[in-house]
């Protein structure tokens, strides 16, 4: 485990994702109420973390929410890795729930076609808000950030956004995860790059190309309230979780491996 | 004493969660095996995991079968297999790695065997250095040892890593001092008795 470092604010409770790998890199775990940017471009690995770290919540008895905006949750579902761990009693009993965002969207009246206003951004984090309160969550997962962020056209706005939804589930003791998507040949971890520097911490999952073999890679780049490796790992996402192991270091020189 | 005998003592003789280098003859190869898995293991109410780059696992798997070894508790990890392109069809205990290449996934899959069957200690084969020597660099195939094996012990686990004598090299046997416990050499009383 990573040695502890000035910066680990000593006390701050930890909210242990349940991934092993990933509670190793971060000294046991999210602190929490932790806003952290889940980061990275297609088919590595976000909604499968994501996932992870609700199931685990809710089998801890921590209320855990998804709220999908582009793909329908239960289209989700019936693609998500069969984990031995998930027991779908969690969602009939209420512990892991999963919203589409666009419902939301309907009921608010906002036509999610056309660009946010201010008043529709604070109205759209006021009914996260409620429904965080409603379920008591503790674990939330907005998938994608992106997906919002386009309807954000400003820079300013995609920042009142993250700042408002941050400060809203952190004062409730709420650990979240926000996906971004982004391909490899963008600049940061966002759209526009606002939100890396809004939350508190950013995981990027990547795609290595080695040889002609592709990896799926993991880095914690930023996690406030603790120390954490900064290493790239690489992971498999099996029936059994998310499992990780270092990168080597050999393959990543010119020539090497 | 035969090679499957020879093996098994060799092996019952080191402490738990040891690391082994195991030097044999390209003749010994099948017997060593059959020691192994077979009297060793079984004795030790083992799980194998045997991470196969040298020859695709169905053909051990086939080798075992007429040998009438039980594949119960062995599980294999291919990483020949695909990049042969040789048959699509997979045996329920054979997972497939892409590539030699792809140490880190080779690490993985173990991870994840052992996770999928947790109830006994476990014996991981490596079979051999000498066939991922052909696809990865000194460098690279150091640092996975290295990693891989002090991962294992940390579980408890045996570690056996095949080395082929007519194929090592100077850094084969180096690396192999480095991570390993001991080394062992099989049919040395054989050999001097036919002598």
């Amino acid at each position: 485990m990573p040695a502890r470092g000035p910066e680990d604010n000593g006390n701050r409770e930890r909210c242990a994702t349940g991934i092993e790998g990933i509670d190793h890199i971060l000294n046991g775990g999210i602190p929490r109420g932790n806003t952290v940017l889940v980061a990275g471009s297609v088919g590595t690995g976000k909604t499968s973390i994501c996932i992870e770290f609700l199931i685990h919540g809710a089998l801890n008895a921590e209320n855990s929410l998804y709220m999908s905006v582009t793909e329908p949750s239960a289209k989700l579902l019936r693609n998500l890795i069969p984990f031995d761990f998930f027991d779908d009693r969690l969602v009939k009993q209420g512990k892991l729930a999963f919203v589409d965002l666009p419902g939301i969207y309907e009921r608010l009246g906002i036509d999610e076609k056309a660009e946010f206003s201010f008043d529709e951004i604070k109205r759209l984090v006021d009914a996260i808000s409620d429904l965080v309160d409603k379920h008591n969550v503790k674990r939330f997962v907005l998938d994608s950030v992106t997906s919002v962020s386009y309807r954000l056209e400003d820079r300013e706005l995609i920042r009142e956004f993250l700042l408002r939804l941050g400060m809203v589930l952190s004062a409730k003791n709420c650990t979240s995860l926000l996906v971004s998507e982004f391909t490899a040949s963008e600049v940061g971890y966002s759209r526009l790059g606002v939100a890396e520097a809004i939350t508190d911490g950013v995981i990027v999952t990547g795609n290595l190309e080695r040889r002609g073999d592709l990896l799926r890679t993991l880095q914690v780049v930023k996690m406030r309230g603790t120390s954490h490796s900064r290493a790239k790992y690489v992971l498999d996402l099996t029936t059994s979780g998310i499992l990780l192991v270092p990168l080597l270091k050999g393959g990543s020189i010119p020539g090497g491996g | 004493m035969t090679v499957t005998r020879e093996i098994a003592d060799k092996l019952s003789a080191l402490p738990e969660a040891s690391a082994v280098s195991l030097r044999l003859g390209t003749d010994q190869y099948f017997d060593a095996i059959q020691g192994m898995l077979d009297v060793f293991a079984s004795k030790n109410n083992l799980e194998v995991f045997y991470i196969t780059s040298t020859i695709p696992s169905q053909s051990i798997i086939n080798a075992l079968e007429v040998l009438e070894i039980p594949l119960d508790r062995i599980w294999f990890v291919d990483c020949i297999s695909q990049i042969m392109m040789s048959a699509a069809k997979r045996h329920t205990h054979s997972i497939v790695v892409e590539s030699p290449t792809m140490l880190e996934n080779l690490m993985l899959k173990i991870e994840f065997l052992m996770r999928k069957h947790p109830e006994r200690k476990a014996l991981v084969v490596l079979d051999s250095i000498n066939s991922l020597a052909i696809h990865n660099n000194t460098k690279i195939l150091s640092e996975f040892l290295h990693i891989f094996v002090n991962n294992l012990r940390s579980h408890g686990a045996y570690t056996v890593i095949f080395s082929m004598q007519e194929y090592e090299t100077d850094e084969i046997r180096n690396m192999l001092v480095i991570v390993c416990d001991e080394t062992l050499e099989l049919g040395h009383d054989l050999k001097a008795l036919a002598e």
